[in-house]
């Protein structure tokens, strides 16, 4: 062979150096492993919405209790779809579930997400709805009828003991669901945060950054779904619950602001080997994702907005808080699927030799396109429609129970 | 004495717990491959599953089996680091079936090591093979198996 | 030879539909191999993964960059073609410093062509502008506390008794933790298998007795391979710690990596 005659036969998909291996076409985890933590998250959140109607007993946010508590599942359902989906054997997931490797981030999140499907969300659900099932039962014929008969479990027992010790039950779930829905999510920051090989995940705050994000997120959709929800019906919406909604999701954002501003603090302060190519993600190649769409559609312009009403209340008038309410949800909603996109992608984006970056094209069609990927991102929304159907029927009347006063009793 | 009935919703519950977490133990107890374990957390046959993989390089013993005379020339002559199949290419078929042919030697297999390099090391010999003389096939004047002796 | 060309046809059909199909150029070619990775032949007889330890250390003073090894081992292990290596060669050159700079050293150029499995070309500088330049061979560092057995939610990769790190191909789920966590870039996703793969220090060889097919065809020793439990008279690998300072890489990250170095630059990640 002669040397003179090697040439490189394929486009280079890097810059710089980057270990052989690290020259692929597309990241080894692409679009769905940014919408894993994306819905993740949003379950996480959710479910925090829903508790500060039964545990911290924020009565104006009633009427999206059972709401927030459906999207929460109907998320969760999906969570574990992209995961599924971006496998090489997806046949071969049960085995995480047979032998955990119990020192991996991964196998544990079977565990918790397992946990807190089963043992908080489903169960809570089913406390709350419990009593409206026995009565649907009743009313309701057909596939209907059959599916609130199924979900009963059998149990028909409508008394006011019985129905006391439903809300007694679903409270002492919610307080174990707070922690849990922190465990979800910090579990997936885990996932990122323990790969100490690489600079850009290996960050003890980054579980924590996930959870405050999840929160943020997951208020912010139930914003959304609220707005959307009392739009479709024609119903007027319920101000004072939607401006606590808007205080609760602020607060969030304002402590979700800070941490992420602390970490990048720290990391530009402690300058370390890494920072070289830090620095040049932040400016160069993620400019867009990180700079426009994390920190200021996705954080600033949000915070200014919720902040302005917080401070003028009472002079805006409804329909102006409305739509900056749902301007600033839909902001921080895309701002925090980019925040996940920065981080899943843009800890690819760079060799782990910290001497070049990686040029990756994303799909449009394939498993890890932008074809699927949408498909994912919309099947929990798909199932969300469905859920409210069968459980937030304007057509079913519900037993009406106050969740909050559950303790008292 | 008043018997404590538990209520029905927890009944039904635990039933169901049980349930879950009984088959669970049953699929996992099925499921999980016998060797599991045998070294650690992992399935033990693999190691042998591995370990049974083909070979293509058939490794200096093998050559030493038939042309032990070659690898004692070689081994007077700088060339002594040199395996068989740094030049000959891999021999793992050759060696079971010695019909199988060798690939055939080129000069590139010569200057792949030996072409002029600022980053080899100095201690290497090198030559630039442009200025070295050319046009000769490498064998007329270096025999590969004594490379300090003249043909 | 006729036969043989009907299936090669045969496959290169199967191939091509296959590609029409996915439409990944990758793929394709390693549709050819697929039976080659996944075959078994006779297992060795009386081997005791408990009664050995293997080790490769590098001695980078005395690799001239031929890439015979890497080379041999895609060979060896029908690694797929294409940018998957289980191990390579990595040329760095450091540049002069520019007169009046007031500096050491100039600019770092690192390059793998190929991973070097074709041999290096000329630098891409003139080699008047040249300070330093040297070869690094690379590999699974058999990290003493492999993250990439830590992460792995199955148990499909592990430490052996014997030293080796590897994957097996029947139970591994094809996640992408364990590469992510490997901070060395020592593994890839096979689209062969859909499964990760990595260095298994010729597993397949060494269980026999045979060397590591890079250590086979390394003309210069540059790869010293050897058993800790069964040191030869006079062996290389405690020679090698006896008469170098020895380095690893990235230290900081706490891996401990088995695969020492010697003649390696602060340059080396």
């Amino acid at each position: 062979m002669d040397l003179t005659n090697v040439v490189l036969e394929a486009a280079p998909h890097f810059e710089g150096y980057v270990y052989p291996n690290e020259a692929t076409p597309e990241p080894l985890w692409s679009v769905l492993i940014v919408i894993y933590p994306y819905i993740t998250g949003l379950v996480a959140g959710a479910f925090i919405m829903a508790s500060l109607v039964r545990v911290f007993r924020v009565k104006a946010l009633e009427p999206v209790y059972r709401l927030s508590l459906l999207t929460a599942l109907s998320f969760m359902l999906c969570a574990t779809l992209p995961l599924l989906l971006h496998l090489g054997h997806p046949e071969r997931s049960y085995q995480i579930m047979m032998t955990p490797h119990l020192t991996s981030p991964m196998a544990i999140f079977g565990f918790v997400y397992a946990w807190y499907l089963m043992a908080v969300l489903l169960l809570e659900l089913w406390f709350d709805y419990r009593q409206d099932f026995v009565e649907w039962s009743q009313t309701e014929s057909g596939f209907r009828g059959v599916l609130y008969r199924a979900l009963m479990l059998g149990v028909t027992d409508e008394s006011d003991k019985a129905v006391r010790l439903d809300m007694k039950l679903g409270w002492i779930i919610s307080i174990v669901g707070i922690p849990s829905a922190f465990l979800l999510h910090g579990y997936v920051g885990f996932i990122f945060g323990s790969i100490k090989a690489n600079p850009w995940w290996g960050n003890v705050l980054m579980p924590i950054i996930f959870i405050l994000s999840a929160m943020v997120s997951g208020i912010a959709m139930c914003v959304l779904n609220y707005l959307i929800l009392t739009w479709v019906r024609r119903k007027t919406i319920d101000m004072r619950c939607l401006d606590v909604m808007a205080m609760f999701l602020f607060y969030a954002l304002v402590i979700d602001a800070s941490i992420e501003g602390l970490d990048w603090i720290h990391r530009i302060y402690s300058a370390e080997e890494d920072f070289a190519v830090i620095r040049q993600m932040a400016t160069e190649k993620l400019f867009y994702t990180l700079n426009i769409g994390q920190a200021l559609c996705g954080t600033l312009l949000p915070l200014l907005m919720l902040g302005l009403i917080q401070l003028l209340r009472k002079r805006l008038p409804e329909i102006a808080r409305k739509r900056m309410y749902f301007a600033s949800a839909l902001m921080i909603v895309i701002g925090v699927f980019a925040m996940r996109w920065n981080v899943v992608i843009g800890g690819q984006l760079f060799s782990k030799s910290l001497r070049g970056f990686m040029l990756y094209k994303m799909e449009f069609t394939g498993m890890e396109g932008w074809l699927v990927g949408l498909a994912v991102l919309s099947l929990p929304f798909i199932i969300l429609v469905v859920m409210i159907k069968l459980f937030l029927s304007e057509k079913l009347p519900t037993a009406g129970h106050v969740p909050h006063d559950s303790p008292s009793v | 004495m008043r018997r404590f009935n538990l209520p029905p919703q927890v009944v039904r519950l635990v039933l169901l717990t049980i349930g879950i977490v009984g088959s669970y133990m049953v699929a996992r107890y099925f499921l999980t491959p016998k060797s599991f374990g045998q070294y650690g957390w992992y399935r033990g046959d693999a190691l042998m599953e591995r370990a049974s993989l083909p070979r293509v390089y058939a490794g200096m013993k093998a050559c030493d089996e038939c042309h032990s005379d070659k690898l004692q020339q070689l081994a007077k002559f700088p060339h002594k680091t040199l395996s068989c199949e740094v030049c000959h290419g891999p021999g793992g078929a050759h060696a079971k079936d010695p019909d199988v042919k060798l690939a055939v030697l080129t000069y590139g297999h010569c200057v792949r090591c030996h072409e002029a390099n600022p980053t080899r090391p100095k201690w290497h010999k090198q030559i630039n093979i442009r200025e070295h003389y050319s046009g000769q096939k490498c064998t007329e004047c270096h025999v590969p198996h004594a490379p300090s002796e003249v043909p | 030879m006729k036969k043989k060309l009907s299936r090669r046809n045969l496959l290169t059909k199967l191939g091509l539909a296959a590609a029409a199909a996915a439409a990944a150029p990758a793929a394709k070619a390693a549709k050819a191999t697929v039976q080659k990775v996944l075959v078994t032949a006779d297992a060795p007889k009386g081997y005791d993964p408990k009664d050995h330890k293997w080790q490769m250390v590098i001695d980078a003073n005395r690799c001239i960059g031929c890439g015979h090894c890497a080379e041999a081992c895609k060979t060896e292990n029908h690694v797929p073609e294409g940018h998957y290596y289980r191990t390579w060669i990595e040329r760095y050159i450091v540049t002069k410093p520019k007169p009046g700079s007031a500096e050491t050293r100039g600019e770092v150029l690192v390059d793998s062509p190929e991973g070097g499995m074709r041999g290096f070309g000329p630098p891409p500088v003139p080699k008047e502008d040249i300070q330093q330049s040297f070869f690094v061979p690379k590999l699974c560092n058999l990290c003493e506390h492999s993250p990439c057995a830590q992460v792995c939610p199955v148990g499909a990769t592990f430490d052996t008794p014997d030293g080796a790190v590897l994957v097996d191909p029947k139970y591994c789920i094809g996640c992408g933790f364990c590469i992510q966590a490997c901070p060395y870039g020592c593994r890839f996703m096979s689209p062969v298998t859909r499964t990760a793969e990595k260095c298994t220090l010729c597993y397949h060889r060494i269980t026999r007795g045979l060397r590591p097919a890079c250590v086979e065809v390394c003309p210069t020793q540059s790869r010293i391979f050897g058993d800790l439990k069964h040191p030869l008279p006079d062996d290389p690998l405690q020679n090698f710690f006896k008469n170098n300072r020895v380095n690893t890489l990235k230290p900081h990250l706490g891996t401990e990596p088995r695969v020492a170095y010697a003649g390696i630059d602060k340059e080396v990640r």
